[in-house]
């Protein structure tokens, strides 16, 4: 079934569906961005249709719905460790395809890793459907393309946004109440082709390769220029790492609750235990770490993908103007370096 | 939904100090536990971090934890009676099956000991269980040292070296665990044998060296890695090397596995 | 060579006297530093056509040509019509047919009529700058018809945060831009770049909560920068929907008694910032009795006493909620010459009516 939609019949459609779901879209916020007089757009609940931001791409991924930056895993007293309750409500994310194939990403590590689910993710994806906004063709670091995660079917409703409107294809009949007396007309949403960036993912498959390539001088670069902020790995789609962390309540030192909060590989002491040193102690290493995991180390584990769907938005959200596609470039370069190296051997 | 990471109250049965910043406490539990395996303990307010279980009995185990954390710290202060939290098991322990019938050779350089300590107090229960045991135990200084009345006992039962760092003390030897490994009789182990090695991170490493130049065979060494958790069940990314979680894969791997992991 | 030339009023047509008798400088007038680059098609033309060739960007941001001969200034102030009506008529909104807010028809092939109020100075502001925290140049073309034309002397500085690289600590009345932020609590994840960055870059107001894993603010010392919120990977410090000033008063260089400037506004909106500069040319007319003279903002306050000052340059003005007014001003100068802090009121050499 499709629809097309004015602005006003599409508000008229988000106001049904928030009776029964919680509506999550990329929203604006004027002046939060990073410089002054810049915004920032990320996941939001939506309540008017012309919040959506649907022209350019969230400065944040749609994991921020199902897995927020902050949330209570635990309330404790002295004697108990008592669990949060989740979301009773379902939840509807709009995003674009990018953004829900990196779900299927994250559900490899949080519902299955080691035969542990995680409650927290597996009652939260249980509430989501997705209503796929067909992408417009992003940006100049997006490369979904060459990760193929330029598609899903992974959809109940997808949309077209347009500045008149929306076309819709319902593609879930429990979203069909919602567009009664709409006007009806065809819509397949299309999906991006080609991007502008290609990305050739460098070749990692052989272990000594890998070893040499840890060891080579090209992490070198980032000991200078990488700041260890961890903003690539937030406004990464993929990225699942957290800390728990045991917080009081003020006036009452014996409540509090466990949280559950975002970590970073690349921030300084991800992997520092009590009074020891750190294993990966410059921004180098760090660099190395994330890299390998994204482009080898995931895929070596769960088989069917990488740990990235080209979303671009490491790139994009880099203070010190680091590309991932420049990065991968110079690990292809390194690793015909020592692929040549070998062969003189 | 069964919660994997949902912490178990748990009542303090005996603290015993090991040395100035190593306790031992013995807590309540019935929690079925594999030699090398780690528990995840939470104390509210200050968090959660993985210890080793350093002794097991019927219906209690035992942690030997070092006072460097926040969370230890406020170990510190507990006594028998108070209230620690507690999940698991996690993670793959020593392949004690595979050891049985055969010489078992264990280094541990400091606190290191605590991962082997229950499975060394099961061979000397159990002297059938294997043909003999080397233990090598290398220490800092003399403060440094714990399980004393452990290693005494063990002096009976099995072939024992123990060594200080840099200082002297009767009875001891003094140098790094490194030095010791050539008086192994490997050749009189005819290849059946079995070495493991527990330590700080550059202790197993040149441990590692040390046994291949003896000519030990690389497949019948193994290591226990600690590395910093939050989850212990494969989430939270922390303790991750290469397509390896310590978590889930350790701690303790086949020493093949083990010196190709790159943090 | 004989001349007699009367140097004052080129100096008021923004004509400066050259140590060569009979060669004079002009300054044209950059509001906020900032104009369209076809401008320097004039300035070439000029300082080939009339001066001695080359440019000089004046320390006040004008476009300055010298060796220009006196008998060719008419000459070059007809050809500055066009970037005077462009520039100070339609970019800035300057009524060029008043003095101090007080008609005074323009003659427009006269050129400047004022040198009193100088060219409003300012960095690039948040125009280019990862830094800024408001949009300058655009702040100088609001300011610009309060205080031009007219014989009533003040130099303004904008800088577009606290880093101050345009000097607002160091003329009559400096404008910087800064910024309340916001924490977004439920966006932090406590890793502590905000406090490292309040550390390391401005004043230390920042600490990591442990206990909660949060960070604290003692929001008496903050300078509004906004470092925290660059330095943050979640964006859980985010700058104020609408950008706030802070302003110094009195900062000064010179012979006698430079001084930097002292915190007379802090969080002002932009009205309150219009607001207090579309008296001062009602508070110069007070202390000068109408009568203006050669002498800066700075000595004004100086004469008038800041109380005096504060006066009538807030008549009228509404401040925001957020707005904080010094209640006395502390001078620290250096004392080449005189303890200006001490000077009685009455031995400053005029204030007030006079009879």
């Amino acid at each position: 079934m499709g629809y097309t939609l004015n602005t006003a019949q599409a508000n008229q459609v988000l106001a049904a569906l928030r009776k029964d779901y919680t509506v999550y879209a990329p929203k604006r916020f004027r002046n939060q961005g990073r410089y002054s007089a810049t915004d920032v757009i990320r996941y939001d609940e939506v309540e008017r249709w012309e919040d959506i931001v649907w022209d350019v791409k969230s400065d944040y991924p749609a994991k921020e719905v199902l897995t927020p930056i902050q949330q209570a895993i635990f309330y404790f007293t002295e004697d108990e460790y008592r669990e949060s309750k989740g979301p009773k409500k379902p939840i509807l994310v709009l995003a674009r395809p990018c953004d829900i194939n990196a779900q299927h990403v994250q559900a490899k590590i949080y519902a299955g890793n080691g035969g542990y689910t995680d409650l927290y993710y597996e009652r939260m994806r249980e509430l989501v459907k997705f209503a796929m906004m067909e992408c417009n063709g992003g940006d100049d670091t997006c490369f979904c393309v060459s990760m193929g995660t330029n598609k899903t079917d992974d959809y109940s409703l997808a949309l077209k946004f347009s500045e008149d409107g929306v076309q819709v294809q319902v593609t879930d009949d429990a979203f069909a109440p919602y567009f009664e007396g709409q006007p009806e007309a065809d819509y397949t949403p299309a999906f991006v082709e080609e991007n502008e960036l290609k990305v050739t993912l460098p070749d990692l498959e052989d272990k000594e390769v890998r070893k040499a390539l840890k060891n080579h001088p090209m992490w070198k670069e980032y000991d200078a220029r990488c700041i260890s902020c961890g903003s690539c790995t937030v406004a990464c789609s993929t990225c699942t790492c957290f800390t728990t962390r045991d917080i009081i309540y003020g006036d009452n030192p014996e409540v509090g609750e466990r949280r559950r909060v975002t970590s970073s590989c690349q921030i300084a002491g991800f992997d520092q235990m009590a009074g020891q040193r750190e294993f990966r102690s410059t921004a180098g290493d760090r660099m190395r770490y994330k890299v390998l995991h994204k482009f080898h180390d995931y895929k070596a584990r769960f088989e069917d993908s990488h740990m990235c769907v080209g979303c671009g938005r490491c790139t994009h959200r880099c203070p010190e103007l680091i590309s991932i596609s420049a990065t991968l470039n110079k690990v292809s370069a390194a690793v015909d370096e020592i692929k040549a190296g070998q062969a003189k051997q | 939904m069964m919660n994997p990471v949902q912490p178990k109250p748990c009542t303090i049965l005996d603290v015993h100090k090991e040395s100035a910043h190593e306790w031992t406490f013995r807590v309540e539990t019935d929690a079925k536990v594999s030699h090398g395996q780690f528990m995840q303990l939470s104390i509210p307010k200050i968090g959660e971090c993985p210890i080793s279980v350093s002794a097991q009995g019927d219906g209690w185990l035992e942690f030997t934890i070092r006072n460097v954390g926040k969370v230890t710290n406020v170990i510190f202060e507990k006594t028998a009676g108070d209230t620690l939290f507690l999940r698991g098991p996690y993670g793959k322990g020593w392949p004690v099956d595979q050891f049985q019938g055969k010489h078992v050779v264990v280094i541990t350089g400091g606190t290191g000991l605590a991962p082997v300590r229950s499975m060394l107090n099961c061979f000397a229960s159990q002297p059938d269980m294997v043909k003999s045991v080397h233990l090598i135990s290398g220490f800092k200084n003399e403060e440094g040292i714990v399980f004393h009345k452990e290693l005494e006992a063990w002096k009976e039962k099995f072939s024992t070296i123990y060594a200080l760092d840099n200082d002297t003390k009767e009875g001891w030897r003094t140098g790094m665990v490194t030095a010791f490994v050539k008086e192994i009789p490997w050749d009189s182990f005819e290849g059946n044998y079995a070495v493991v090695v527990v330590g700080p991170p550059p202790m197993m490493k040149f441990t590692g060296l040390e046994l291949l130049k003896n000519g030990v065979d690389a497949e019948k060494i193994w290591m226990s890695f600690e590395r910093k958790m939050s989850c212990a069940v494969g989430k939270c990314g922390h303790c991750r090397i290469d397509e390896t979680y310590v978590c889930l894969d350790g701690p303790v791997f086949p020493y093949t596995v083990a010196r190709d992991l790159v943090d | 060579m004989n001349h007699d030339i009367n140097v004052k009023k080129t100096r008021l047509n923004c004509f400066r006297q050259s140590k060569v008798p009979g060669e004079f400088m002009l300054q044209m007038r950059v509001p906020g530093g900032m104009v369209d680059a076809k401008y320097l098609e004039n300035v070439k033309h000029i300082a080939k056509t009339w001066g001695d060739g080359n440019f000089h960007f004046g320390t006040r941001q004008t476009f300055d040509i010298a060796g220009i001969k006196y008998e060719n200034i008419p000459a070059v102030n007809e050809y500055l019509e066009q970037y005077i009506k462009e520039v100070s008529t339609e970019l800035c909104d300057v009524d060029m047919n008043t003095v101090a807010h007080e008609p005074q028809p323009w003659d427009p092939k006269s050129g400047y009529p004022t040198i009193g109020a100088r060219n409003i100075t300012a960095c690039i502001g948040n125009y280019h700058c990862i830094c800024g925290n408001i949009n300058t140049f655009e702040l100088a073309r609001k300011i610009e018809p309060l205080i031009f034309p007219s014989h009533y002397h003040i130099k303004i500085n904008i800088s577009g945060c606290p880093n101050d690289c345009n000097k607002a600590h160091m003329c009559d009345f400096g404008i910087i831009g800064v910024s309340k932020m916001t924490y977004h609590a439920e966006r932090c994840i406590g890793c502590g770049a905000c406090v490292r960055a309040c550390e390391h870059g401005a004043t230390r107001v920042l600490s990591l909560n442990e206990g909660i894993a949060k960070v604290d603010k003692d929001p008496c010392c903050c300078v509004g920068c906004g470092e925290c919120v660059k330095a943050c990977p979640t964006s859980a410090w985010t700058r104020s929907e609408k950008p706030l000033y802070r302003v110094i008063l009195g900062g000064r260089t010179g012979r006698q008694t430079p001084r930097t400037g002292k915190m007379f506004l802090n969080w002002a909106s932009e009205d309150v910032i219009i607001g207090v500069l579309k008296n001062w040319q009602k508070f110069s007319a007070w202390v000068m009795d109408y009568k203006p003279e050669y002498l800066h903002g700075g000595h004004l306050i100086d004469r008038a006493g800041y109380k005096k000052f504060k006066e009538i340059i807030l008549e009228g003005v509404e401040l925001n909620p957020e707005c904080l007014v010094a209640e006395d001003m502390f001078w620290h100068e250096t004392e080449y010459r005189s303890n200006i802090n001490v000077k009685p009121i009455e031995q400053h050499h005029t204030a007030g009516p006079q009879a």
